[in-house]
């Protein structure tokens, strides 16, 4: 069964490599940024394992913690402190509020699983509930052309990655005689630089193939592209239909 | 209660740094020489500032250039310097950092009898703005350097009236 863990940190940063911890894990994170919302988080989503940060502002987490313990409903949730003090009677202090464990920043993300390893067994993701560890289906064909669907968000490892089966799938195409190619941006949730690098190192991978590539952004990507210097120069379609006949 | 002149506040404060890089950051930095607040602020800085009160009370501030703050975003984020979209990110890195580093500088002036209380960071970055704190009974700068980069520690502290 899915455990609902709920990170409290005033720190999105602190937020996110506790999310990056949990994600080979069958585990549904919820997020706070302070001990009021964490409260509310907890009441409403009744998680199997809370990570809580102190220093907090509205409400810290010592606050948080107390009233946990003091709500029937809520008193038995596993809590864990993340806390940058490690002083003696901040340690003892917390202990004594019936806390499962407690880590000390810095913290590694695998440190942070060991300790809920410790407390609750932990089920790796199956491939089958894991959506994200599907292989994503970059390329597809329309007739003679190839459409190579850019991701939602492209980070420099999605970059290395799709232009690894970009080059991969170039050969292909020109074993197979194709000859066209169009990007499609139609899934693109944020234009950024390595957006762009990926953008342009498809053009050139096509160029140097004999591939004739097209672009397909709608008119607002279309703006954003052309802020790049990189990219104000290519020439865009708005639909893929454009494209194909343009090619 | 033990007296602040004789605590040890730059080993405290540097083991921290390079335990909050190494961990936080996997990067590897040094102590050196304090840089100049002038050299760290070419072309724009962010200061990342931490307070303590309570027996005893102090700030600790901590400077870098726009750019190393940039690399330390994308470094404790697993991103790419190219990825990191907004100063938002920047700025929650830079606090964190203060708030480990305050946390535990706090927690050793705790075990030494001197009891405080840790603020929440604040962070300011711009150019051509200087940030002085006066009327403290200890100053301490420390500087670090990671590869091309330098930063720059203070930490000012005094007992409680």
């Amino acid at each position: 069964m899915t455990l609902k863990v709920l990170t409290v940190d005033d720190s999105k940063t602190i937020r996110m490599i506790v999310k990056k911890a949990f994600q080979s894990y069958d585990c549904a994170i919820c997020e706070a940024e302070n001990g009021a919302e964490g409260l509310a988080a907890a009441t409403k989503e009744k998680p199997g394992l809370i990570i809580l940060d102190i220093t907090m502002p509205v409400m810290n987490g010592i606050e948080m913690l107390d009233r946990l313990k003091s709500d029937p409903d809520l008193k038995n949730i596993p809590v864990i402190m993340l806390t940058a003090e490690s002083g003696k009677d901040n340690v003892l202090n917390i202990v004594k509020k019936g806390i499962k464990d407690y880590m000390v920043k810095p913290f590694k993300g695998e440190d942070l699983i060991d300790r809920v390893r410790k407390i609750m067994p932990l089920e790796s993701k199956t491939e089958a509930d894991s959506a994200e560890s599907k292989p994503v289906k970059y390329f597809t064909q329309v007739e003679d052309i190839v459409v190579l669907s850019l991701p939602a968000k492209v980070t420099r490892p999605v970059t290395v990655e799709v232009e690894g089966k970009l080059q991969a799938k170039v050969q292909e195409m020109t074993a197979a005689q194709l000859k066209k190619m169009i990007l499609d941006m139609g899934g693109v949730s944020e234009t950024n630089l390595s957006l762009i690098k990926l953008i342009i190192a498809a053009f050139q991978q096509c160029q140097q193939a004999g591939i004739a590539v097209k672009l397909v952004a709608n008119p607002k990507q279309s703006e954003e592209l052309k802020g790049f210097q990189e990219t104000s120069q290519i020439t865009v379609s708005h639909s893929i239909e454009e494209a194909k006949a343009v090619l | 209660m033990s007296d602040i002149q004789a605590l040890d506040l730059k080993g405290f404060v540097t083991h921290s740094v390079k335990s909050v890089f190494q961990t936080m950051l996997s990067m590897e930095i040094e102590l050196d020489n304090p840089p100049d607040k002038e050299g760290i602020c070419t072309n724009g800085h962010i200061v990342g500032t931490v307070g303590f009160a309570g027996t005893v009370m102090g700030t600790i501030n901590l400077f870098v250039s726009r750019t190393f703050g940039r690399e330390m975003a994308a470094a404790m984020l697993g991103m790419t310097v190219d990825d990191i979209g907004s100063d938002e990110e920047v700025n929650d890195v830079i606090g964190e950092v203060c708030n480990m580093v305050g946390g535990d500088l706090k927690s050793r002036l705790c075990d030494a009898g001197l009891t405080c209380s840790l603020s929440i960071p604040s962070v300011t970055y711009g150019n051509g703005f200087r940030i002085e704190s006066k009327g403290w009974a200890r100053h301490e700068q420390l500087g670090f350097r990671n590869s091309q980069h330098s930063a720059l520690l203070e930490i000012y502290v005094k007992i409680a009236n």
